[in-house]
């Protein structure tokens, strides 16, 4: 919800009592203008002191920390915040999208449970400590980790454990060693477990051999096996035992993080070869019409200045890569966990990548969830983009997704944005193999019907034939 | 092969037990099955402060003895 003053309160940061974030609006259309957070007094104050800390100023060099800055007081914006019974406010600098875990490949999730890590064992070293491990803390600008949780960090007290562990092994340990151990798709689990997967769940995954794996057997079997006598001993009408813990030492919560950073570090997976992880080789074009293609995209995209783009259904990203040279961002996303993964590898060491990849089932894509449906953002729903490629895709929606064509132009149109469409023919050789062995022929998916949804959703701006007639991509535009 | 039958379920029997011993079931609501991350992390953090405590020796004893400075901290987020 906005109020008048165009603030409006993130609904993903509520539960953290000690602070609230809110997003002021933008006078441009679609862009976030500000980001700020009120602060509880506790929370103001651990901010100022964590500000003069040696490992914060390096994080922040290292660009592994959201620059933060305590705005003006008499800041228009920062007295309504202050209204609402905060002690105090801090800036952020803005992430241009927010994506979630259950939207990251493979290695995404690694790197932000290694920037976790890092950024726990250099708080621990200056005496703090994080309060939670969510993975909803870190987010990537580009290929970039970021850590965006401030208030997360507060003075470590002498004894204390890390209280974080089970909250980091079941939002980012277990999900990794389900893929790398098992060869599960851990997404649409972690997309059910926003909070994680506990271990009590996770143990029924590993099974046989899988016990034994490295740290299976320390961080889910043994939790589990603890959490499961507690359920057991406590549960109808016995009583609640308090558990406290022993003190722990400053040795035994830094050997803890390191040994755990041995172990994300160990978790690997192979890139199997899929339709979409080796599509630029793969591809049916051949060099010159392929050529002409990527000229249409690069005209369509440069048309607009410093465009937001998503890229749907991007494959490695080919066509997200020629977009990234004159966007501000471009969001490539694809079903295909191991197309993405290779497009992550390949860009995750360029600092200045303005390509963000992202997992999804462009059928499916992910929902408003949490509480109240508030707390997660639908992907649709984050940011508009300025244009989508949505190159050699539709064939797929509407013969492999069964969605029908009008229904997709309606999304498209309520993007409110240009759209680069590649349309494949029936007698494409690719149509003619994904209509192999169906039933369902699709009789409505021709160009006829096709060029009728997409004049009645946008007009066409420009259009040109490619491989011989059996495509033809459009570059639409709002009606 | 097993080289006799009794051998075969000693075996047997161990991994029934192993698998008895983490056989879980769900939680239930007034109970927080998450408060036991306290005896986890004191269990593991205990064994890791222990590997920790060694590492360090190592290292120092394999700097005096070699003479070379400690390597500079790797701040990567890879390997």
């Amino acid at each position: 919800m906005t109020d008048p003053s165009g603030i409006a309160a993130i609904g993903g940061s509520f539960r953290d009592p000690t602070s609230r974030v809110y997003a002021v609006k933008s006078d441009t259309l679609n862009e976030t203008g500000r980001i700020l957070r009120g602060l509880d007094h506790e929370a103001l104050d651990n901010c100022h002191k964590l500000m003069g800390t040696a490992f914060f100023v390096r994080l922040l060099d290292e660009k592994r920390i959201v620059s933060t800055t305590f705005p003006d007081n008499n800041d228009a914006a920062v007295k309504d915040i202050m209204r609402s019974g905060w002690a105090g406010v801090v800036e952020h600098e803005v992430v241009p999208f927010v994506s979630y875990p259950y939207e990251w490949s493979f290695g995404m999730l690694r790197t932000a449970a290694l920037l976790h890590l890092r950024i726990l064992e250099d708080a621990l070293n200056e005496g703090w400590t994080l309060k939670d491990s969510s993975p909803f803390n870190i987010q990537f600008i580009g290929t970039r980790p970021i850590f965006i949780d401030l208030p997360s960090f507060v003075p470590w007290a002498e004894g204390e454990a890390w209280v974080g562990y089970r909250q980091f092994c079941s939002c980012f340990l277990t999900p990794l060693m389900m893929r790398a151990y098992l060869g599960i798709d851990h997404l649409p689990i972690l997309r059910s477990y926003i909070d994680g997967i506990p271990p009590m769940e996770a143990s029924k995954y590993f099974v046989g051999s899988s016990r034994f794996r490295f740290g299976v057997m320390s961080h889910v079997l043994f939790p589990a096996m603890v959490e499961k006598r507690i359920s057991a001993k406590e549960r109808d009408n016995s009583e609640a035992k308090s558990r406290t813990g022993k003190p722990q030492s400053h040795s035994m919560v830094l050997g803890l993080v390191q040994s755990l950073t041995r172990l994300v570090k160990s978790l690997k997976i192979e890139l199997d070869h899929t339709d979409w992880s080796d599509y630029d080789q793969t591809h049916s074009y051949d060099a010159e019409e392929h050529n002409s293609k990527k000229a249409f995209v690069e005209r369509a995209v440069s048309g607009i200045s410093s465009p937001h783009v998503w890229d749907i259904g991007c494959n490695t990203g080919t066509f997200s890569l020629i977009s990234a040279s004159q966007a501000s961002q471009v969001i490539a996303i694809d079903g295909d966990h191991n197309a993405i993964e290779k497009l992550y590898l390949s860009h995750k060491d360029s600092a200045e990548a303005n390509i963000l990849p992202l997992v999804m089932n462009l059928a499916n894509i992910s929902p408003a969830q949490g509480w109240a449906g508030i707390e997660r953002i639908a992907f649709d729903g984050r940011r508009k983009p300025d244009i989508v490629l949505a190159l050699a895709l539709i064939h797929h929606i509407r013969m492999s997704a069964n969605i029908p064509l009008d229904m997709f132009f309606e999304w498209l149109k309520r993007l409110e944005c240009e759209v680069v469409l590649e349309f494949v023919d029936r007698h494409d050789e690719m149509v003619v193999k994904l209509l192999t062995n169906k039933s369902e022929q699709y009789a409505d998916y021709n160009r006829e019907n096709f060029i009728t949804q997409a004049k009645k959703h946008f007009n066409i701006k420009e259009s040109a034939s490619l491989k011989g007639g059996k495509r033809e991509i459009f570059h639409l535009v709002p009606a | 092969m097993y080289k006799n039958f009794g051998t075969m379920i000693k075996r047997c029997v161990l991994y029934t037990f192993i698998c008895m011993l983490f056989l879980s079931t769900s939680a239930h609501a007034y109970v927080d099955p998450g408060s036991g991350s306290v005896i986890v992390t004191t269990v593991l953090g205990f064994i890791a402060a222990v590997g920790y405590t060694f590492r360090k020796f190592f290292y120092n004893i394999r700097a005096k003895l070699s003479g070379k400075k400690k390597p500079k901290e790797n701040r990567s987020l890879d390997d």
